[in-house]
């Protein structure tokens, strides 16, 4: 069984037991214009204990801080979506196209691995063709497969959860 | 007569946008002007001293200074006067510079006219001046306190301390109000008693202080400075001095128990009882309604205190002020029936949770479930109810619920923080000096703030279920908790009703106390000498009310501390031959400063405002506003139309107040507008009689304008809504006249409308240019 949404957040410094409903934060979200994510209506679903973590919404947040900044009772909005996130994970929630992305992640060492178009920008900014990453040292590829073995994170993304969505 | 006239250049302010020269030798040539000169600055000391000088050594006895609006400079050269040995009261200022110089720039050869018509018209009206003198009557220095909670308390020591006999005056058998029933008070969380007590106490032993408990006002009669005083002390059947609080004795052996009202009926009490623990005075008291006279307290009674013959006594003295602090009563919540008090078991009001969560209440502080006496720990607090509800008639916000619930919240989930305490508002108020942050911090206890008004409370299986939209989600919830608690909103006090009708004091649509000016005279009445602090003007918290009932001392010391008061020169005078007794003055004075008796009218000098409403109405001119009166008037109409040389031609009508200060600030702002206005200054729109408007059509105006302050804002409450009504009436008249009802018109102008007053101006210039001179619309 999962923490319970405030509960963990409270745990984790993020409470958002003093939201006041206000709307700056959804109304900063670039996101929001294009998806359906609310980000007052998650806040409020975690302060009452609601089952935010099979929210689809809660993986529609680009972290791009914008509300976080603008709280005018200094709530850590993302921090608090990170987290969120994380315990959904550990639930073995997680989209189809995150698991894809996770997958690319331990295949390639990249979530966005270097394409064509890549490699011909970077060439034509006078970079080199490949980034001092795996891709550059491929010989590096087993380490950071090691690392994500060593942090669960392999274990995680690749267990198909009992609950899946 | 002997006038002198001074034309001010202010400068350039004056002299550089109209011919000064002309205005003066036009003022020379005007009959009774002995001496017409002009002057760099009238206000300066070199420009008085010239003044002063003319009039002791060419014996004027009317001087005319033509220079800044009067609002300015009219209180300087009234000094001037005085000093030279001439009635400051015969001087007369004309306003051509906010009026004229500023407001005409680019039109030299029209507001020199302007100011030459200006000048006629002051000459003519001080021609008629009187010399006025600033009568002052002896005035009683003890004031009176009505209302014993904290707002009058707090007035009553600020007094006493300041060495005014003070008679505080309350219903109850104690004093200390509804704060004394509070438990802890926001936004400190002080227990209310704590800091509540030593006040009281204070009150009581004050040597300054005469203390009238268990009393009502049985008669207020006379005015500011002489008020005389009637009240009643009700039988308590207990005597004062002999009673020692013991409540042991006389108690115990009483057979009769009452239901404790205050806390809902979680306790109960015998029929002889002290009102509270800490009750000041510390005595008890015997209701007669429940007492069946069986005479056990007699006997129990060690000292003898139980006197059960005891008559009511009647006591009677003078003050020369009165503060009305007779605070409020709270919503009767059993009035929304949707929410089920007295139906549904688990339902109380706030006052209630405030004597349940009181450590010496009828629970010792325990929360419970009334209906089974169990811990409650599932709690719903439903805001706004009886306020901010027009279905009830309080259309107002109660300003101090939304912080009782949050503080109530607060100390419940103190209690246990597995609590569940929901918050169900339609918006917040926290707006006081540290509400926002108390409000913060029981939202981090975990109180849970819902919004949206409840829509019901029923009784489910025993318990209690509300029914609410969860307006940030739109869900419609129904949820099951052990106790709900109905803040109830502040309603104005109906037994002080006696009180309001004894001053003359008006009400609100609201129903409280209206105060003078909602944001300049916070604590003064429209009736002088009586201030009014707390709730009994509406809804505030403790600290607003203290602060109140300090303010509202600080008035009344200020207003006796000379031992007299003065009458106001404007006040209204009566012409004791022409009044018939018709009665139209004592209905259209919203003060009820004019009765008619035995056949006369009768004006409260004293406390006469002198807006001029009456004598306006007053079909036989038997009111005459000393300073204001209507010859005064007719002569400026007469004179503006003598020889008119600007058409269209406007005479304007404006209040002292709001209209005339625009035209000032229009002047102030170089907001330019037509010259064809001819200003008269009235106190109040309501002054202005359908006559003079006719007398100034009839000289050939083309236009005129009675302009006030907005309608809603009259500095006399609705002198201005009498003169629409006037004005409406009267364009009736002129249209069967066959005379374009258009040429009159009204205007309602803040004082910081100047823009407004200016474009007004304007089109009514343009309209009447296309409407034709007067007169014109009879040949058609």
């Amino acid at each position: 069984m999962s923490t319970e949404p405030a509960k963990l957040l409270e745990e984790e410094g993020f409470s958002y037991l003093t939201c006041i409903q206000c709307g700056t934060c959804t109304g900063s979200c670039p996101s929001g214009r294009h998806t359906s994510l609310n980000t007052r209506r998650i806040v409020l679903s975690a302060r009452r204990n609601r089952d935010v973590y099979h929210d689809k919404d809660l993986w529609m947040c680009t972290t791009c801080y914008q509300c976080q900044e603008r709280c005018p009772r200094g709530i850590r909005i993302v921090d608090g979506i990170l987290t969120l996130r994380a315990e959904s994970v550990h639930m073995g929630l997680m989209l189809p196209d995150h698991r894809k992305v996770a997958g690319l992640m331990i295949d390639k060492g990249h979530a966005v691995p270097i394409n064509d178009d890549g490699r011909a920008k970077r060439k034509e900014l006078g970079m080199d063709e490949l980034p001092e990453t795996v891709h550059k040292h491929p010989q590096a590829l087993d380490q950071v497969k090691k690392l994500l073995e060593l942090t669960g994170f392999m274990q995680l993304v690749t267990d198909e959860g009992t609950e899946n969505s | 007569m002997r006038i002198g006239v001074y034309i001010c250049h202010c400068g350039s302010n004056i002299a550089g946008n109209l011919d000064v020269e002309s205005v003066r030798e036009f003022a020379g040539s005007l009959s009774d002007v002995v001496v017409s000169k002009d002057i760099n600055y009238a206000c300066g000391d070199q420009g008085q001293d010239e003044i002063k000088k003319d009039i002791q050594e060419l014996d004027l006895d009317r001087i005319v200074v033509a220079a800044c609006s009067p609002r300015l400079h009219e209180v300087t050269f009234r000094r001037m006067a005085q000093a030279a040995g001439l009635n400051p009261y015969l001087v007369e200022m004309v306003n051509i510079r906010e009026q004229c110089s500023w407001v005409h720039r680019d039109a030299y050869h029209y507001a020199t006219q302007k100011a030459k018509d200006l000048v006629a018209m002051g000459v003519a009206r001080a021609r008629l001046l009187n010399p006025l003198t600033v009568e002052s009557v002896p005035a009683n220095r003890d004031v009176l306190v009505i209302g014993g909670g904290v707002t009058g308390i707090q007035a009553a020591l600020n007094l006493a301390d300041s060495g005014i006999k003070v008679h505080l005056v309350e219903r109850d058998s104690t004093i200390g109000g509804w704060m004394a029933r509070l438990n802890d008070v926001f936004p400190t969380n002080d227990c209310s008693m704590c800091v509540l007590a030593p006040k009281m106490t204070e009150a009581a032993d004050h040597p300054n202080i005469t203390l009238h408990t268990y009393s009502e006002i049985q008669d207020i009669t006379g005015h500011i400075g002489n008020f005389h005083i009637s009240v009643v002390h009700k039988p308590r059947y207990v005597d004062v001095s002999k009673c020692k609080g013991c409540i042991e004795l006389c108690g115990s052996v009483c057979p009769i128990e009452v239901p404790v009202e205050v806390d809902g009926g979680l306790s109960l009490r015998k029929a002889i009882y002290l009102p509270m623990s800490q009750a000041v005075p510390f005595v008890a008291v015997v209701d007669p309604e429940h007492c069946v006279g069986c005479g056990l307290c007699v006997k129990a009674c060690e000292p003898e205190a139980i006197d059960i013959n005891q008559k009511e006594e009647l006591v009677e003295f003078d003050v020369g002020a009165i503060i009305v602090a007779t605070g409020y009563h709270l919503f009767d919540a059993s009035r929304k029936p949707e929410y089920g008090y007295g139906i549904v078991k688990n339902v109380i009001t706030s006052m209630e949770l405030e004597q349940m969560l009181n450590a010496s209440g009828p629970t010792q502080g325990r929360l419970v479930r009334p209906s089974n006496g169990r811990e409650a720990k599932r709690v719903a607090f439903i805001q706004c109810v009886g306020s901010r509800d027009e279905t009830v008639g309080n259309p107002y916000c109660s300003r101090v619920c939304c912080m009782a619930a949050i503080k109530n919240a607060g100390l419940i989930m103190n209690k246990n923080p597995e609590n569940h305490v929901t918050v169900h508002y339609i918006d917040i108020r926290a707006g006081g000096e540290n509400y926002e942050e108390y409000y913060i911090r029981q939202q981090e206890k975990g109180v849970e703030f819902i919004r949206g008004r409840v829509a019901s409370v029923k009784e489910v299986d025993g318990e209690a279920v509300i029914t609410y939209e969860d307006t940030m989600t739109g869900e419609i919830v129904d949820s099951t908790v052990d106790l709900v608690v109905l803040s109830v909103g502040l309603e104005p006090n109906t037994k002080a009703d006696n009180i309001v009708d004894y001053l003359n004091l008006s009400r609100r649509p609201d129903r409280f106390i209206q105060v003078a000016h909602p944001k300049m005279r916070p604590v003064d009445t429209h009736t002088r000498g009586v201030f009014v602090a707390g709730c009994a003007s509406g809804p505030k918290e403790i600290q607003v009310s203290i602060a109140q009932g300090m303010a509202a001392s600080a008035r009344a010391q200020g207003l006796l501390s000379s031992g007299s008061i003065q009458k106001d020169v404007m006040g209204v005078r009566l012409v004791d031959e022409l009044c018939n007794g018709c009665r139209l003055c004592e209905e259209v004075c919203t003060y009820g400063r004019i009765k008619v008796i035995d056949g006369k009218a009768v004006v409260d000098e004293l406390t006469c405002g002198g807006c001029g409403t009456c004598a306006a109405a007053c079909p036989r001119g038997a009111l005459q506003v000393r300073h204001s009166t209507d010859e005064q008037i007719l002569a400026q109409v007469r004179a503006a139309t003598e020889d008119i040389r600007e058409t269209p031609l406007i005479i304007g009508f404006l209040c002292n107040w709001c209209s005339y200060a625009a035209a000032d600030l229009a002047g102030t702002q170089g907001v330019s507008y037509s010259t064809n206005i001819r200003n008269i200054r009235v106190m109040c729109a309501g002054r202005v009689n359908p006559s003079f408007v006719l007398e100034a059509l009839k000289g050939g105006a083309d236009g005129v304008l009675v302009a006030g302050c907005r309608l809603g804002e009259c500095h006399y409450i609705s002198g201005n809504a009498r003169a629409q009504q006037r004005m409406d009436v009267l364009k009736d008249v002129l249209a069967e006249l066959g005379i374009d009802p258009g040429r009159v018109r009204t205007a309602w102008v803040a004082a910081s409308e100047a823009g407004k007053f200016a474009g007004e101006v304007s089109r009514f210039v343009e309209d009447l240019e296309i409407m034709g001179a007067i007169g014109s619309e009879l040949d058609k």
